[in-house]
């Protein structure tokens, strides 16, 4: 994970729920009154206390001396206030819950938006687990909290204060006494959990790390198997489950001591208590029913205290997820929607590109890297299928992706049928120019599906139609259940040109003006590729095109051709004009790629030489092949 | 019906109470030391009641009462409440600290048992599981296999806790020692029905909590095509239905537990007021003392919190005997039978001899009829198209699957395969080259020139040691490519199959490197999977697979006299080429 998806330390635990409340505004909703339901609640907590004070102190005169009508009546009224308790906690409860619910409800939809709309910077595979857990994980810290924890902190918070409040009302100097002697547990619990806190996050660490050993276990099962690295691979792991087993143990050691010293402080407080109420005798105005309720209500004031060190390290986790939750929403989105959006002209649209330099920011920090591109000016009149072309690295992808308004150049601007890009509304930019990305996503699911992601709402016979208008019918004839074949997780039933097939088709289902297409890079199969350039033909006719070529043979047949190198257009013309200069970037790409491709074997090579330097090269270095 | 159910529900208990059994035994000392620390929480809770009756008839009420008490009656009550307390605590010290080493323990060897079977079971054990589903039974399975466990010990304690406080109630005064004792079939019944009850739900919003992780994983990973449709928004809706499933399937959980818990509140708060009323009564008949009563009342209040964690074992059985299953699925798996045992030594000058050979998972096979004789020190092309059946050949060949019919012949020993995406595992570039071999930093820079990797591994921070992959530097997929290929070429084996793996290279890199293992390694014969041209023209035979079988085998010259089929194939590039350059 990247410093820029982990929050400032600076923000504080209670800015943090601040920051929460605002992000779920509904938490706040009536929470004055799910309080005052806790509270009531929290006052049947000390009904059998006060209920034993009061008949120790008023009915009972002496042993054998009872006065049983009004043990009657304080049973009956301590009945009634155990049922009003009662029935306010439950309420209290289902308040909390559902209102809870509601918020983390709408907190994953706030945060799917939001990531949603982050640039596609900040969404590279590195970053992706990562955004996956803010919204499943991270909130479910959140749910464990508000189940538990949350709870408790409502319930228990108030009994405090509760029983503090008859304690004093009793009798004040025993109430300071206790309240005295207990003070230091708090001391002595934050210490403890402090120290917990950094154990537990000790315990995450090694517990994803053993996961991580696992993970690589299996995934790379084919090479522990080729390369016989099983034994030495299950010695590391095994490693990484005893860490974690004792990361595991040490923070279970820790928690040992946190609960129980809630206990040794139960029975200081109570001695305590009893020896200054007993030193002080009747004369005090103490009596002994409320001697026998202070050990009652001893109990019950600290057992929260102790419930409480319990749900801390919760309440910790969840703050945690919180931030890292806020963190992501204070992500600025990527390329702002405009305030005032203007529309796009009908029918096909021209491009501008002008002095667009662009470069990403940089990992963690405010700064932006070297530029990807510099002053790069182009104008793509409409219909005008243009192939960028250049090595790995040269920028190509990246100004693809500006046009596509993935991101806003750093300097410059793009136009589209005249009209600046970011005034441009998002839903009008996504049905005009479609995107055909280098490794397309597949849905699980069956061709046609995926083809009619590009248009909701499209028939079976609009999905038939494009797949003829690519003639690509050969192609879905040949697949196990034609339309209907399922393509598996992330279309792995697909080759790779097989998957941009599919893309094609959605491209030309959604109907736009403008098609951004990149290229696949990894090695696609004769058949396939001829299809791919068939297809791509036929979209390109009439819609304003622009092919990152990886593929010479696709820059070939563009109506012009730019070649990227190290960020700036270096030419521009057509294929048959930049090859004339032979010593150009494009002369030596294309050289290159024709040796790749040519067969000795075939009886006509073309009309373009394909002794080229590089295959001179092959044969000197090793005169064993032909 | 409910007869069967109920029968059903004590075999499902007996079951439960047996996976208890046998994990607690794989670290029976912890568990033990963890169940005598919660015997003695019991007998010092039933000693604090003990203790408070002392303090209220000996201390508080001959004080208020009656006007004087003894200092050293005093002194002695008190020091028995801190006493006690302390050993309360130190109970419950030792119970958690020896509960909390025998779960891990037990998850340790739980997990270090799957990690055994995995890196034993061979490929196609493999290659019939998810890999997150084998990770789930390391990971997930095991700890809720556990989770059981940790509220063993204090449920034990409680029946102790329950045993020797009813004794001890009964004693104190039998009529108040009933109605307390009454109470408790009453609480543990309200119990086991509200975990029933509510376990539905939670089983439920479960169902739902995973679907929506593999959603979101999913919109996510699609993000550019979602962005690309402008279809946040159709996203944002389809997500917001199963996390609205997830949110109501907790609302009805939350709503049942409010209940629950209030009743679980309540009860027990009726029930002291029914003690203490029967107490006045039990008082004014001269049977108990108010220290009696109010020992009892106390120990009552005791008793409420313990009893719930039975509760909560009870819970936890179901889902921890799921995770038990699924561990002991993988564990107890007999170990399928490794498909190199199969092959047996070709003969001389032979590297790579397959007769008759099929390979399949359904009825109809992904290679059959193959019959091919590889030559030592030969250089050949695998060709066909997608799904011919070419990476099942190459498989076959270093006996990572077995056929299902005929003979492979290689030495299994002395062979090895670059996959077509390479896998580094993370760590440094030397441990993703040596995999447990100690090998010398010369013949590791050696393998890295060779595979055309040494100019871009000298760039790197740390050299050899420099961290790559996901914590560490991250290498491009042709980088990532080439230290595979120096992984085994550093091993030298006689021969190399390589699936499809220069095609990540560009053609230049891709002619050095197969130049380098012809030159450097004299002797090596390579079997390699090809769909270049340029590759292609680099091998001394070629054999050409067409609809899972191998339909020739010959030089490139004489494929392309003979099979049309290949010739179209490997023209296909050329084809594509001139059909643009005609009108130029």
């Amino acid at each position: 994970m990247t410093a820029r998806f982990s929050t400032p330390a600076t923000l504080t635990a209670t800015r943090t729920i601040g920051r929460g409340l605002e992000a779920a505004p509904i938490l706040r909703d009536g929470l004055a009154v799910t309080w005052l339901l806790a509270a009531i609640g929290a006052g049947g907590r000390v009904v059998v206390p006060i209920l034993v004070q009061q008949i120790i102190d008023k009915a009972i005169i002496g042993q054998g001396d009872v006065r049983m009508g009004l043990v009657g009546t304080f049973a009956a009224i301590a009945v009634a206030a155990i049922a009003i308790a009662g029935v306010a906690q439950r309420q209290a409860m289902v308040r909390l819950g559902t209102r809870s619910e509601q918020a983390l409800y709408d907190l994953r939809g706030r945060l799917i938006r939001h990531i949603h709309q982050l640039s596609l910077h900040d969404h590279s595979e590195e970053h992706r687990g990562a955004l996956v857990s803010r919204v499943t994980s991270d909130i479910e810290t959140l749910t464990q909290f508000f189940a538990w924890g949350g709870l408790a902190w409502l319930i228990n918070g108030t009994l405090i204060v509760v029983v503090a409040g008859v304690m004093i009302a009793y009798d004040w100097v025993l109430a300071l006494v206790a309240f005295a002697v207990a003070a230091p547990l708090v001391i002595v619990l934050r210490l403890v959990q402090r120290r917990l806190v950094e154990a537990y996050g000790e315990a995450r660490e090694r517990n994803s790390d053993m996961l991580a050993g696992v993970s690589e276990l299996v995934s790379g099962a084919e090479t522990v198997r080729a390369y016989g690295a099983g034994p030495s691979i299950a010695t590391t792991t095994k490693g990484l489950v005893k860490e974690r087993r004792r990361a595991n143990v040490r923070t279970g050691v820790i928690g040992a001591f946190l609960f129980p010293s809630g206990e040794v402080f139960s029975a200081l407080t109570v001695a305590a208590v009893v020896g200054v109420g007993v030193a002080r005798g009747p004369g005090s105005g103490v009596t002994a029913g409320a001697m026998v309720g202070f050990v009652f209500l001893t109990y019950r004031f600290l057992e929260p205290v102790a419930e409480f060190t319990e749900v801390l390290e919760q309440t910790q986790t969840a703050v945690a997820g919180l931030r890292r939750i806020i963190g992501i929403l204070d992500v600025p989105v990527g390329p702002p929607p405009p305030a005032d959006p203007v529309p796009l002209p009908e029918g096909a649209l021209a491009l501008d590109i002008a002095d667009v330099t662009f470069a990403y920011p940089a990992r963690g920090e405010d700064v932006l890297e070297q530029p990807v591109l510099r002053d790069v000016s182009v104008h793509i009149p409409a219909g005008q299928h243009v192939a960028l072309v250049g090595a790995t690295g040269s920028g190509k992808t990246t100004l693809g992706r500006l046009v596509a308004r993935f991101a806003d150049p750093t300097e410059g601007e793009i136009r589209l049928g005249g009209v600046p890009l970011p005034l441009v509304d998002n839903d009008e930019l996504r049905t005009r120019l479609v995107v055909v990305g280098q490794e397309p996503f597949l849905f699980d699911e069956s061709i046609a599906i995926n083809v009619g992601f590009a248009r909701p709402g499209s028939s079976l016979d609009d999905i038939d139609a494009v797949i003829r208008r690519l003639d690509l019918d050969d192609w879905v004839a040949s697949l196990p259940d034609g339309i209907d074949t399922r393509v598996g997780e992330r279309g792995e039933q697909l080759s790779a040109g097989e998957r941009q097939l599919v893309a094609l088709l959605r491209a030309d289902l959604a109907g736009s003006d403008v098609l951004v297409l990149d290229e696949a890079t990894s090695s696609v199969d004769a058949l396939t590729e001829v299809r791919t350039s068939r297809a791509l033909d036929h979209l390109a006719r009439g819609r304003t095109t622009i092919s990152i070529a990886h593929r010479l043979s696709t820059a070939a047949r563009a109506d012009r051709v730019l070649v990227v190198d190290a960020g700036r257009v270096v030419q521009d013309g057509t294929h048959a004009e930049l090859l004339r200069d032979e010593d150009g970037v494009y002369g030596r790409l294309y050289e290159a790629w024709v040796a790749a491709t040519a067969t000795d074997g075939a009886p006509d090579s073309g009309s373009v030489d394909v002794d080229t330097e590089w295959q001179r090269s092959v044969d000197s270095d090793d005169p064993a092949v032909h | 019906m409910p007869i069967d159910e109920d029968a059903g529900r004590l075999t499902r208990l007996r079951a439960g109470v047996a996976l208890v059994r046998t994990m607690m035994r794989l670290h029976p000392r912890q568990f033990t030391i963890a169940v005598a620390g919660a015997s003695l929480f019991a007998l010092c809770t039933v000693a604090s009641s003990a203790v408070l009756r002392r303090v209220v008839d000996r201390v508080i009420v001959p004080r208020f009462e009656d006007g004087d008490v003894a200092g050293g009656t005093t002194i002695a009550a008190l020091s028995l409440v801190v006493a006690v307390g302390v050993m309360r605590a130190a109970a419950v010290v030792v119970r958690r600290v020896w509960a909390t080493m025998g779960v891990f323990l037990v998850s340790e060897t739980l997990s270090t048992d799957v990690v055994d079977r995995l890196v034993v079971q061979p490929l196609p054990w493999h290659a019939r599981r998810a890999d997150g589903d084998l990770v789930a039974r390391a990971g997930v399975d095991v700890d809720a296999a556990v989770a059981v466990l940790a509220p063993v010990p204090f449920a034990i304690g409680t029946v102790v806790l329950l045993a020797v406080s009813g004794i001890w109630l009964i004693v104190v005064d039998p009529v108040l020692g009933l109605v307390a004792v009454a109470v408790f079939p009453v609480l543990f019944a309200v119990n086991l029905v509200y975990e029933r009850k509510v376990a539905h739900h939670y089983d439920e919003a479960q169902d739902h909590l995973g679907r929506f992780s593999a959603w979101v994983h999913e919109s996510f990973e699609g993000v550019q095509l979602v962005k690309a449709f402008g279809a946040e928004r159709r996203e944002s809706e389809r997500l917001a239905t199963v996390a609205g499933s997830l949110r109501d399937a907790r609302v009805k959980a939350i709503r049942i537990r409010a209940l629950f818990e209030t009743l679980l509140e309540v009860i027990p708060s009726l029930a002291t007021v029914a003690l203490v009323s029967v107490g006045a009564m039990r008082l004014q008949a001269g049977a108990v003392t108010v220290g009696e009563l109010s020992s009892v009342v106390f120990l009552f209040s005791l008793l409420v919190f313990p009893l719930r964690i039975i509760g909560y074992a009870l819970a936890e059985l179901p889902h921890s005997a799921a995770g038990w299953q699924r561990v002991r699925d993988v564990v107890d798996e007999p170990i399928v039978a490794d498909p190199v045992d199969a092959i047996a030594a070709p003969g001389a000058d032979i590297a790579l001899s397959l007769v008759d050979v099929e390979f399949g998972f359904t009825d109809t096979p992904v290679l059959h009829a193959a019959t091919i004789s590889v030559g030592r020190s030969r250089f050949v092309a695998v060709v066909g198209a997608t799904g011919a059946g070419k990476t099942t050949l190459a498989e076959l060949s270093v006996g990572l699957v077995a056929p299902r019919h005929g003979v492979v012949e290689v030495d299994p020993d002395d062979v090895l395969i670059v996959f077509q995406e390479a896998f580094l595992f993370s760590g440094t570039l030397r441990h993703n080259l040596s995999l447990g071999l100690s090998l010398s930093d010369e013949e590791l820079w050696h393998a890295l020139s060779l595979a055309a990797a040494d100019d871009f591994a000298r760039r790197l921070p740390d050299g050899l040691d420099t961290v790559v992959g996901e914590r560490g530097v991250s290498l491009s997929g042709g980088q990532r490519q080439r230290v595979a290929l120096a992984r085994a070429i550093v091993r030298r084996p006689a021969l190399l199959v390589l699936d499809d793996v220069t095609s990540a290279l560009d053609p230049a890199t891709e002619s050095t490197v197969l130049a380098n293992l012809r030159d450097a390694l004299g002797g090596m014969t390579v079997l390699m999977v090809a769909s270049r041209p340029s590759t292609i023209a680099l091998a001394d035979e070629v054999v050409f697979l067409t609809g899972g079988t191998i339909a020739a085998h010959g030089t490139h010259g004489e494929l392309m006299r003979t099979q049309p089929e290949y010739r179209g194939l490997v023209e296909a590039f050329e084809a594509d080429r001139e059909r643009v350059e005609e009108p130029a």
